[in-house]
C-alpha cells in the first residue's frame, strides 16, 4: 500500500520538477517572441533624402531601412546621375542609435557640411552630403518607421 | 508573493519559485514516507529531520525573492529560482544521505542566502570590484597558501586543503575560482582597449595563473588546478578571440595529463580506472562502478528518495551527489537536473550579451564559464564520460566554500543581469562566444546520453552483476525462499522481520551441499545455483517482478524450493560418514531423486561472519562438495561393470570406452547444482569421475540397465499454482539391456539382505580413494535405492561398513 502511495508521490514529484522546465522553457519562449517582435519594431528616426544639383531638387525619397547606399549605380538606394559620382559612393547605415554616414572609397570623395568625409561621422537633421557634385539633403523629423535591425 | 501591482519578472520568479518548493515539498514528503515503504508495513519509525532544512530553505528563498524584488528589480528572473530549485534539491538530497551533513549545509545555505541578498546592494557597475582586483586576488592566493602551513582536513585524514577551526572550515581554493575570474575580467577589459601585443597583454594573467596552479599542485588538488586552467583558458578565448589559445591549453591539458599519467601515481589510478574500470572493480575503480551501479539502479523514474542505495557510493554527499540523485529520481530526474543547470549558464551568458561594459560581459560569461566548466568535469567524472576530478557539483554538493562561491557568482550575475534598458556594450567578436555556446550544447547534449546508457541500456546487465551490494541490501527486507527436504522440513530459513530479515542454517552439515548466501562473501551451493527462485526474480510472474521493482526497488518475496533430500536418512548418513573425509550419496534409482548427498568435512554457514574469510584456504577444504564436485579415481570400482564382457578373452579399450561411455563417466550429470566437469571421451587409465557419476552408473544394475536423469530439486512453491514440479534436466537411457544387468546385480547380492553390493579400493597412484556401490536386487518390491560411499583414503571396511548400515536403514521402513 505505502508502495503505491509513494510512487504516485514520486510521479508527482517528477510532474513537478518537468512543470517548472516547461513554464520557465515557455516563458523564456515568450521573451524571445517578444524581443524578436520588438526587433521587428525597433524605432528609429526615419531618413528623409533630397538629391539636389544646383539647387534643383532631382528626387525626395523617405527610407525605411537601417542601410542606404548612394551611387551611380541604378542598383542603390539613391541613384545618381552624374559622372562625378562612384558607382558606389557613400552609405548610410543605423547602429548606436545614431545614423551614420561613410565614404566607400570613392574617387571624387565625399563631403559632409563641406568638408571632406574621412571617417564614418554622425548625422543630424539638415546634413549635406556632397558626392561628386551632387548634393543630398538629410532631414530627419523624428518620425518613426519601422524596419528591421540587426542586434544582439 | 503574488500581488496584482507585480512587474512580469517578480511574478514569473515568484511563481517558479512556488513550483521549486512544491517539487521540494514532495521530494521530503517522500523522504518521510520512504522507511514504510522500504519495510512493507506502516509501523516504522519515519524520517521527519530534513523538514528543517526544507522549512529554512522555504524561508530563505522567501526573502531573497523580496529582496531582489526591491534591490534588483530589472534582474532575470528565472536566475533565483533555477538556483533555489538546484541548492534544495542538493540539501535534501544531502540529508537523506546523512542528517549531520544535511544540517551542516542548511546552516552553509543560510549564510549563502544571507550573503546573496547582502551582494544585491553592490552598485550595479561592480566597478569596486574592479578597481580592488588585485588585493582580492592577493588574499585569495594568500589564503589558499596559508593552506600549505595551517591546512587542516575536517574529517581528521587526507588531504590538508581547509582552513579554519571550532569546526568552521574553508577551502580557499573554492573562493579562489570566483576571484580568478574577477581578477581576469577587470583586468582584460582594461587593457584590451588599449593595443598591447598579445605577450606582453597576457604575462600579468600568466604569472597569477601560473601561482595559483603552483599552490593547487603543492595541495595535490589536481581537480581544482584543472578547473583553473580551463576557466582561465574560456575568459582568455572569449576576451580576445585568440583560438591559439585553444590549442594552446589543449596541448597544455594532454602534456599535463602525460606527465601526470608517468609520475603522479593518483593520476594513473585515475585514468585507468576511467579507461577499463572492469578490470579493478573493488580496487581503484571501486568509486566509479559503485556510481554507474548506483545510476543503473536508478533507471527511467528512480528509486524514490529515501529508497535507493546511494550511501554505497563513497563520498556519495560531494562528488558523487549526482549519482545519489540519478538512483533515487531517475533518468527523469537527472535530465531535468542538466536542464536546469544549463538553463541557469544559458541565462547567465543572456545577461552577460547584454551587460553594458566589457568588465560585466567578460565577469557574467567567466561566471558561467566557473558553473559549467566544474558542472560538465563532475558529472563527467560520475558518468564515466571523463576521469573523475574531485570537484564539487555547483550549487548541489555538500561543501560550505563551494555553496558561498556559488552564492557570490549567482549575486553577481543577477546584478549584471539586471539592466533597465538594453543598451549592450559593442561585441566586436562575437564568434567565441557562438563557440563556446555550441560546445555547451555539445556537452550538456553528449552528458544526456552517456546517462540514459547507464540508466536504462547497460542498466540491467549492470544489476546482475554479483558485486551489485544492493542484492544483499534487498535480501535484509525481502524474505528470501526457504530450502526444504521431501517432507517440507526446513534445512535452511529465513528468520527476522522487514529490516532484519537473516538465513538460517537448521542443518549445518548439509552446508556443502546447500551452501550460503552472505552480503559478503556470496553465494554458494544451491543457494547460489537456485538463487533465482530463491529470490522471487524466477517462478514469479512476471508482472509481480516488475511491479515490485517499480514499487519497492526490489525483487518480490522469495519462493520456498523442496528438494528429494530426505532429512532423516541425511542425518544418519552424516553420523556414519562421520569424521571420514569423503561423501555419501542414496538415490532413487528409479526416478533419480537424491535421498542423500553428504560431503565431509563440513562447516557451519551461520558463523560465517567469524569464519568465512578463513574457509576458502581451510587445507581441508569444506567448501568443495565432494558429491559432485569431487573427482576421483574409479579404480575397482567399476569391476562389476566389466562382467558384462568375457573376461577371459579379454576387453580391449574400445569396449572399455564404449562401456564407460553408456555409463555416463565421460559427460557431466545434470542437475541444478555446480558440478565437476567430466572427463573426456576416451580416457581410461587417468578417468576420474564423481561420486554422482559413480552412483549413475551403480544405478543401472538396480534399475534394469537404465541409466536415470539424478534429481535434487523436487518442486517450487510459486503463489499462483502451487507447488510446480521441477523436472530431471537430463534424459534416462538405456546403458545396457535388463537381463544383463539383472544378472550382474544378482552376481553382487548378499546374504540374508535385498541388495547387492561391491566395495573397492582405488590404489591408484598416489591418490587413494575407497568405494562403496549398493543397491537394491532387481526383484526388490519396494523402491530400488543404489547407494555410493567414497572415503578419501584408503580404508574400504569403513566404506563398506558405513555403505551396508545406510542400505539397510534405507530398505527398512
Amino acid at each position: 500500500m505505502s508502495g503505491f502511495i509513494v510512487l504516485a508521490l514520486r510521479l508527482l514529484m517528477a510532474a513537478a520538477v518537468y512543470i517548472f522546465l516547461g513554464w520557465a522553457l515557455w516563458t523564456i519562449w515568450l521573451d524571445l517572441r517578444q524581443e524578436a517582435q520588438g526587433a521587428l519594431a525597433h524605432r528609429f528616426p526615419a531618413i528623409r533624402l533630397e538629391v539636389r544639383t544646383r539647387n534643383r531638387i532631382l528626387a525626395s525619397r523617405t527610407f525605411s531601412k537601417s542601410e542606404i547606399i548612394l551611387g551611380r549605380n541604378p542598383e542603390c538606394d539613391i541613384s545618381i546621375n552624374d559622372e562625378s559620382t562612384s558607382a558606389q559612393h557613400a552609405r548610410l547605415s543605423y547602429h548606436h542609435n545614431q545614423w551614420w554616414v561613410e565614404d566607400l572609397s570613392s574617387t571624387n570623395g565625399t563631403k559632409l557640411n563641406k568638408e571632406k568625409l574621412t571617417v564614418p561621422t554622425v548625422l543630424t537633421s539638415d546634413d549635406e552630403i556632397q558626392c561628386g557634385k551632387t548634393k543630398v539633403i538629410v532631414s530627419m523629423n523624428g518620425d518613426v518607421s519601422s524596419s528591421p535591425t540587426q542586434r544582439l | 508573493m503574488l500581488d496584482g501591482s507585480a512587474s512580469p519578472i517578480d511574478q514569473r520568479q515568484s511563481r517558479l519559485l512556488i513550483v521549486a518548493a512544491v517539487f521540494l515539498f514532495l521530494y521530503s514528503a517522500i523522504l518521510t514516507l520512504s522507511p514504510a515503504v522500504r519495510e512493507r508495513t506502516w509501523n516504522v519509525s519515519y524520517h521527519w529531520s530534513h523538514w528543517i532544512g526544507f522549512a529554512i530553505w522555504a524561508a530563505l528563498f522567501f526573502l531573497a525573492d523580496r529582496f531582489t524584488r526591491k534591490q534588483l528589480p530589472n534582474r532575470d528572473p528565472f536566475l533565483l529560482p533555477l538556483s533555489a530549485l538546484l541548492s534544495g534539491w542538493g540539501m535534501l538530497t544531502i540529508w537523506r544521505l546523512d542528517s549531520a551533513f544535511g544540517i551542516r549545509q542548511t546552516i552553509w545555505l543560510t549564510i549563502s542566502a544571507i550573503i546573496l541578498i547582502a551582494i544585491s546592494y553592490l552598485p550595479s557597475d561592480l566597478s569596486i570590484l574592479r578597481r580592488y582586483k588585485y588585493i582580492l586576488l592577493t588574499s585569495g592566493l594568500l589564503l589558499t597558501a596559508l593552506t600549505i602551513l595551517l591546512g587542516t582536513n575536517p574529517e581528521g585524514f587526507g588531504a590538508h586543503r581547509w582552513l579554519g577551526c571550532c569546526s568552521v572550515y574553508i577551502q580557499p581554493s573554492e573562493p579562489l575560482k570566483l576571484l580568478l575570474v574577477i581578477y581576469l575580467s577587470a583586468y582584460l577589459s582594461d587593457r584590451l582597449t588599449i593595443r598591447l601585443r598579445f605577450f606582453p597583454l597576457l604575462l600579468p594573467t600568466l604569472f597569477v595563473i601560473g601561482l595559483a596552479i603552483l599552490l593547487l599542485l603543492a595541495q595535490r588538488d589536481l581537480g581544482t588546478a584543472s578547473v583553473f586552467i580551463l576557466i582561465y583558458t574560456v575568459i582568455l578565448y572569449l576576451a580576445t578571440g585568440k583560438r591559439r589559445v585553444l590549442l594552446a591549453t589543449v596541448v597544455i591539458l594532454a602534456l599535463a595529463g602525460l606527465i601526470g599519467y608517468f609520475f603522479i601515481d593518483v593520476v594513473r589510478e585515475r585514468i585507468f580506472a576511467w579507461l577499463n574500470p572492469w578490470a579493478d572493480p573493488s580496487g581503484h575503480s571501486y568509486q566509479i562502478v559503485q556510481s554507474l551501479l548506483a545510476i543503473a539502479n536508478g533507471g527511467m523514474i528512480g528509486r524514490g528518495p529515501g529508497l535507493g542505495s546511494p550511501t554505497l557510493v563513497p563520498v556519495a554527499q560531494s562528488d558523487f551527489i549526482f549519482t545519489a540523485i540519478a538512483e533515487e529520481t531517475g533518468l527523469l530526474g537527472t535530465t531535468a537536473l542538466i536542464i536546469v543547470i544549463s538553463l541557469i549558464l544559458a541565462r547567465g551568458l543572456r545577461a552577460a550579451f547584454r551587460a553594458p561594459d566589457q568588465f560585466r560581459r567578460i565577469l557574467a560569461a567567466g561566471l558561467c564559464a566557473y558553473l559549467g566548466i566544474q558542472t560538465l568535469l563532475i558529472i563527467g567524472g560520475n558518468l564515466r564520460l571523463l576521469p573523475l576530478t574531485g570537484v564539487t557539483l555547483p550549487f548541489v554538493s555538500y561543501g560550505g566554500s563551494s555553496l558561498l562561491t556559488t552564492f557570490v557568482a549567482l549575486g553577481l550575475l543577477l546584478i549584471i543581469s539586471n539592466q533597465a534598458e538594453n543598451k549592450p556594450a559593442v561585441l566586436t567578436t562575437p564568434r567565441p562566444y557562438y563557440f563556446v555556446i555550441g560546445l555547451l550544447g555539445f556537452s550538456v547534449v553528449t552528458t544526456l546520453i552517456a546517462n540514459s546508457w547507464w540508466a536504462v541500456l547497460r542498466g540491467p546487465d549492470l544489476l546482475s552483476r554479483t558485486d551489485n551490494p544492493r542484492l544483499a541490501i534487498s535480501d535484509r527486507y525481502v524474505p528470501r525462499g526457504n530450502i526444504l527436504d521431501r517432507n517440507n522440513e526446513p534445512i535452511d530459513m529465513t528468520e527476522g522481520q522487514s529490516g532484519t530479515y537473516h538465513r538460517v542454517y537448521l542443518y549445518p552439515n548439509l552446508s556443502p551441499i546447500t551452501g550460503y548466501t552472505h552480503p559478503t562473501y556470496g553465494q554458494a551451493g544451491l543457494e547460489a545455483s537456485l538463487d533465482n527462485y530463491l529470490r522471487g526474480l524466477q517462478g514469479n510472474p512476471e508482472s509481480l517482478i516488475w511491479w515490485d521493482h517499480l514499487l519497492y526497488g526490489t525483487p518480490p518475496p522469495g519462493l520456498d524450493v523442496r528438494l528429494s533430500l530426505d532429512l532423516e536418512l541425511q542425518k544418519q548418513a552424516d553420523q556414519l560418514l562421520g569424521n571420514n573425509k569423503g561423501a555419501a550419496i542414496l538415490m532413487n534409482a528409479q526416478t533419480g531423486e537424491i535421498l542423500v548427498m553428504a560431503s565431509q568435512p563440513t562447516y557451519d554457514p551461520n558463523q560465517l561472519d567469524e569464519i568465512g574469510a578463513s574457509l576458502a584456504q581451510d587445507p581441508n577444504t569444506p567448501l568443495i562438495n565432494r558429491a559432485v564436485q569431487g573427482t576421483y579415481p574409479p579404480g575397482s570400482a567399476v569391476a562389476p561393470f566389466l562382467n558384462i564382457f568375457n573376461l577371459a578373452s579379454g576387453i580391449n579399450d574400445k569396449q572399455k570406452i564404449n562401456l564407460f561411455d553408456s555409463l555416463g563417466f565421460y559427460t557431466s550429470p545434470q542437475i541444478r547444482m555446480p558440478v565437476a566437469g567430466a572427463a573426456q571421451r576416451g580416457e581410461i587409465n587417468q578417468l576420474r569421475v564423481s561420486p554422482l557419476q559413480m552412483s549413475i552408473a551403480a544405478g543401472t544394475l538396480s534399475n534394469h540397465g537404465f541409466r536415470i536423469a539424478p534429481r535434487i530439486v523436487l518442486a517450487v512453491s510459486t503463489p499462483q499454482q502451487g507447488w510446480i514440479i521441477l523436472p530431471a534436466l537430463d534424459q534416462s537411457t538405456e546403458a545396457f539391456n535388463a537381463a544383463i544387468a539383472d544378472h550382474l546385480a544378482d552376481q553382487l547380492a548378499i546374504q540374508n539382505q535385498p541388495f547387492w553390493e561391491w566395495t573397492s579400493s582405488g590404489n591408484y597412484r598416489t591418490d587413494s580413494s575407497s568405494w562403496y556401490l549398493g543397491g537394491t536386487l532387481p526383484n526388490w518390491k519396494g523402491t530400488p535405492l543404489v547407494a555410493v560411499i567414497l572415503l578419501e583414503g584408503n580404508s574400504p571396511a569403513s566404506a563398506e561398513g558405513i555403505g551396508t548400515q545406510l542400505l539397510k536403514s534405507a530398505v527398512t521402513p
